[in-house]
């Protein structure tokens, strides 16, 4: 079955509910309702009559129309009798927030496996146990506590950890990035990771996908189904230290760390591992609105020498060419730059930051054919204005432009107004050159993969 | 089950893997007539089922020229092992022809609770241990996957001829990685496997000693 009722459903229950500030069943309910969810929110509390304003229900039973999805926070004692109505009443998803399941350890393992009985009985699909809830940006849907609903955007994030996948959704707020689904799924006993990356993949509104992942239950399913997936899929895995490794039998027994094993197979599965989590959504950012290049020669260009010269550093350290231009482009360059800058890759154009200077510089240097991809800094000063060189790299990348190009304004708050017209336009922006190299590895890599590895 | 080294040569063969040949013996007399057959020089190790650790007991001897050295390593050698491992059952010594110097190596198997089997690749020696420059992918592997693993390792240019050697046969270790993946599909309780050391030249590649650990 589809997990269409829990990501996109027209009505939901919330089994539960309180109306006691502070409660998870208050916070649930208050976030259902609050953030423009168009469809009916139900809920469901035998001891109240309204909630916040809401017609409350002893159960999910008694509510008199159909039931897509049920959000569930009750006591632990209560969740399998409440799972057990939601099957009766014909709910098809449930996003099970209620703990206490197989992450406590063996006391917990058997209700969780009684969950899933009746979760298969009734042909039901469940989000959890366990979770701190689902999001879907664009249909206004708060299933979680979230504090506040993320800004509507092409990245679905998947999050092994509950609170600190939370917290980077707020994050990403404040980096302007636009998120679509957000899921925490919690113990994954019923939809997991390979179920998610199927449903993310056919999901239009997805055009990257976000993992946090502390361990994968299916390993080979789930190589398989990432395989057959362009989308670009970008993972950071906990648990990159070697855990003491123990005598063992073999060298290669002695090698293979469980760490080492996930690189391999997320190098198979064409999946781009990052190292933390600001690489992670940097590069989703990235990913997002830009093509991923042919090929991995950039060009950079700058209007002072030392940002340029740190991005070509961080350039060759991590695998990307900074490679000569064309003379015929060198030439053309020089028209736009003094006379004693440099027309060389990267290229400095001395202090000059002009509409004409950026866009007469990086119409040129797309046109090169030694170049894959651009990255383009403007430093910050005093007597320079970050807007003017914002708009012409915008007005350029409005135009037909198939290479990607990134941007690293540099300067802090003076940049702000050059910074709002590049994320208004589509230009994934960095605030420093290390941050705009490690995104267009990822999209350099994303192509990589998408010549070799994806099916 | 547990393979015997016999039986676990056999196996990598029929995939393919290439062996030093070798002939086991079960008496000093045996071991000459071995040497003379397989022509000097050869090595001689201590067969047994239960000892994994040949070297620290002295049950290798190398580079064995004449009879007369056929004779003094085989008193040597039963005689280190009984004292060293009295437990130990011995079967006897195997005879192998010494390879060749060339690139040592090493091509092994884990079985990864997740993923399933998964086969290393590394250059012998302090490559593998100091460096722990290895490279690994999930099976089964294709020949391009087999390329990318053996080229991604930091250490790859010194198969690929570095300061003017000939380069080795990149092309004969594809083979013995897709050869082990392909046992691997039909001996699903293999959990930990090395062949170590693989020595590679500019033409094929000779495996010199495997082991292996089964459910």
């Amino acid at each position: 079955m589809t997990l269409k009722a829990i990501f996109e459903p027209g009505s939901i229950a919330i089994i539960g509910a309180s109306s006691t500030p502070g409660k998870w069943g208050n916070i649930l309910l208050k976030n259902l309702l609050s953030n423009g969810f168009k469809g009916p929110v139900y809920p469901v509390n035998p001891k109240e009559k309204t909630i916040l304003g809401t017609v409350c229900y002893p159960s999910v039973l008694d509510i008199p129309d159909p039931v897509d999805m049920a959000l569930i926070a009750v006591p632990r004692s209560h969740a399998l009798t409440v799972a057990k109505e939601c099957g009766i009443k014909g709910v098809q998803g449930i996003i099970m927030v209620t703990a206490g399941f197989s992450e406590t350890g063996d006391k917990g393992r058997e209700p969780e496996k009684k969950l899933m009985e009746i979760i298969d009985r009734y042909k039901m699909r469940l989000v959890g146990p366990n979770t701190l809830g689902v999001v879907n940006a664009h249909i206004g849907m708060n299933a979680s506590i979230i504090s506040r609903l993320p800004e509507p955007g092409g990245i679905s994030f998947i999050t092994q950890s509950g609170t600190l996948g939370l917290a980077l959704v707020d994050w990403t707020m404040e980096m302007g990035i636009g998120l679509h689904i957000v899921v925490s799924t919690g113990n994954k006993s019923n939809i997991d990771d390979v179920d998610l990356l199927t449903y993310l993949a056919s999901d239009p509104k997805t055009d990257v996908i976000a993992m946090y992942v502390e361990g994968i239950n299916r390993g080979r399913e789930f190589i398989k189904v990432a395989k057959e997936i362009s989308k670009p899929i970008l993972v950071v895995k906990s648990g990159r230290t070697r855990s003491g490794s123990k005598a063992v039998f073999s060298h290669t027994g002695s090698m293979a760390g469980a760490d080492e094993v996930y690189s391999a197979a997320f190098k198979q599965a064409g999946i781009i591992r990052v190292d933390n989590i600001e690489n992670l959504f940097d590069s989703a950012l990235a990913l997002s609105v830009q093509p991923a290049p042919n090929g991995n020669r950039v060009g950079i260009l700058s209007n002072g020498g030392g940002a340029s010269i740190i991005a070509s550093d961080a350039c060759e350290r991590m695998g990307l060419i900074v490679p000569a231009l064309q003379d015929d482009t060198k030439q053309k360059i020089r028209e736009y730059i003094p006379e004693f800058a440099s027309a060389r890759n990267p290229i400095d154009s001395a202090g000059l930051s002009t509409y004409d200077v950026y866009n007469g510089m990086v119409k040129q240097m797309l046109l090169d054919p030694n170049i894959d991809a651009l990255i383009v800094i403007y430093v910050d000063t005093i007597v320079n204005d970050a807007a003017l060189p914002a708009q012409a790299i915008v007005d350029i990348h409005r135009g037909k432009c198939n290479k990607p190009i990134i941007t690293c304004w540099m300067g802090g708050a003076g940049t702000r107004p050059g910074v709002d017209i590049l994320e208004k336009g589509g230009l994934p922006n960095y605030p420093v050159p290390e941050r705009a190299v490690i995104a267009l590895k990822s999209l350099v890599q994303h192509n990589g993969f998408l010549e070799k590895v994806k099916v | 089950m547990n393979l015997t080294a016999d039986q676990l040569y056999d196996i990598l063969k029929e995939y393919g893997i290439p062996f030093a040949q070798k002939i086991t013996a079960t008496s000093l007399q045996e071991a000459l007539e071995a040497a003379n057959k397989l022509h000097y020089p050869v090595v001689m190790k201590i067969s047994s089922p239960d000892i994994s650790h040949k070297t620290d007991i002295g049950g290798i001897i190398l580079d064995l020229n004449s009879d007369e050295e056929i004779k003094r390593a085989y008193l040597t050698m039963i005689d280190s092992v009984k004292k060293k491992a009295p437990e130990a059952r011995i079967d006897g010594v195997i005879i192998q022809e010494m390879a060749k110097s060339g690139i040592e190596v090493i091509v092994g198997v884990k079985l990864d609770p997740q993923f399933g089997h998964v086969i290393m690749f590394g250059l012998g020696g302090i490559f593998v241990e100091v460096y722990k420059d290895v490279s690994f992918r999930v099976t089964p592997i294709d020949r391009e996957t087999a390329r990318d693993m053996i080229l991604e390792i930091k250490a790859s240019s010194i198969l690929q001829g570095a300061r003017g050697q000939e380069p080795a046969d990149i092309d004969a270790i594809i083979k013995v990685i897709t050869g082990l993946s392909h046992m691997l599909q039909k001996n699903p309780d293999i959990i930990e496997l090395d062949i170590n050391p693989l020595i590679v030249y500019s033409h094929g590649v000779t495996a010199v000693d495997a082991r292996v650990l089964t459910l």
